[in-house]
């Protein structure tokens, strides 16, 4: 199993975004309202006002969806979904896709009830 | 990583200079950083200095200030201090008046150096016992040497 984090930077495909989840076979996700460290800095920290410009096409907040899945076939065939709707994460300021191993998990839905 | 010692030369670096002005202070920095590395256009980057300013204040509190701009002015990331002895009232946010200014510049092209010079700057500012150190630095190579000691 795996935990599955996903920052993506532009909001407006956060619906595009999770119908892929599903079709990929992640049913279940948590998603949270994020902020880019690039805004805060810029726009809390008077000493970096300056770099406002450099944010220019960088989208100031994002969403982080988290997940558990089951198995790398599925990340796989996420990612692929995920690329084929918003464009490859190699362009700048797509997004971030990473995974971690998850060593113990209580509270998943059983396989044979997932949607 | 020495990241700021190869950027402030001994040249530029004035220790209790005369004037009274932030302008005239932040003007003699910009016209050293023109003598030592042969900036053509000082005009230019005094105004972009200048123009940064206006944004938002670049006191870091504590008696310091980090005045800087993105300029075309200037093909690489350079910085000049001055030590200020009595400290000068440049209206910080905090209301401290400020003893160490440094003032950087660095190309338009090159923002990703600019911001971790700047970062390791204020983060070397906060140490009270980096400022005392450079508030009493008898030379430019005493002031250049407690920089290079830390920028490692």
């Amino acid at each position: 199993m795996k935990l599955l984090v996903f920052v993506l930077n532009n909001e407006e495909h956060l619906e595009e975004v999770l119908e892929a989840y599903i079709e990929a076979g992640v049913t279940g996700a948590t998603i949270i309202d994020s902020e880019g460290m690039g805004r805060f800095l810029t726009y809390e920290v008077p000493l970096f006002a300056g770099f406002k410009d450099f944010m220019k096409g960088n989208k100031p907040y994002n969403k982080t969806i988290v997940s558990v899945v089951r198995d790398e076939a599925t990340v796989q065939r996420l990612k692929s979904l995920v690329d084929e709707r918003i464009g490859g994460l190699d362009n700048p300021g797509t997004g971030i896709m990473f995974t971690v191993p998850v060593d113990w998990v209580s509270g998943l839905v059983p396989e044979d009830e997932e949607v | 990583m020495a990241i700021m010692s190869s950027r402030l030369l001994q040249e530029c670096v004035l220790l209790d200079p005369q004037e009274q002005e932030k302008e005239l202070i932040y003007r003699r920095l910009v016209d050293l950083l023109a003598e030592t590395h042969g900036i053509a256009d000082p005009d230019q980057l005094f105004a972009d200095i200048m123009k940064r300013e206006t944004l938002s204040s670049t006191c870091l509190g504590v008696g310091c200030a980090v005045p800087h701009a993105h300029s075309y002015a200037v093909d690489t990331t350079v910085i000049a201090a001055a030590r200020l002895d009595p400290p000068r009232d440049f209206q910080a946010p905090d209301g401290e008046p400020v003893s160490l200014v440094f003032l950087m510049a660095g190309p338009d092209a090159n923002a990703g150096i600019h911001i971790k010079v700047l970062s390791k700057l204020a983060r070397l500012l906060h140490d009270q016992s980096f400022r005392e150190g450079l508030k009493h630095a008898d030379s430019r190579e005493a002031f250049c040497r407690i920089i290079s000691d830390r920028d490692r």
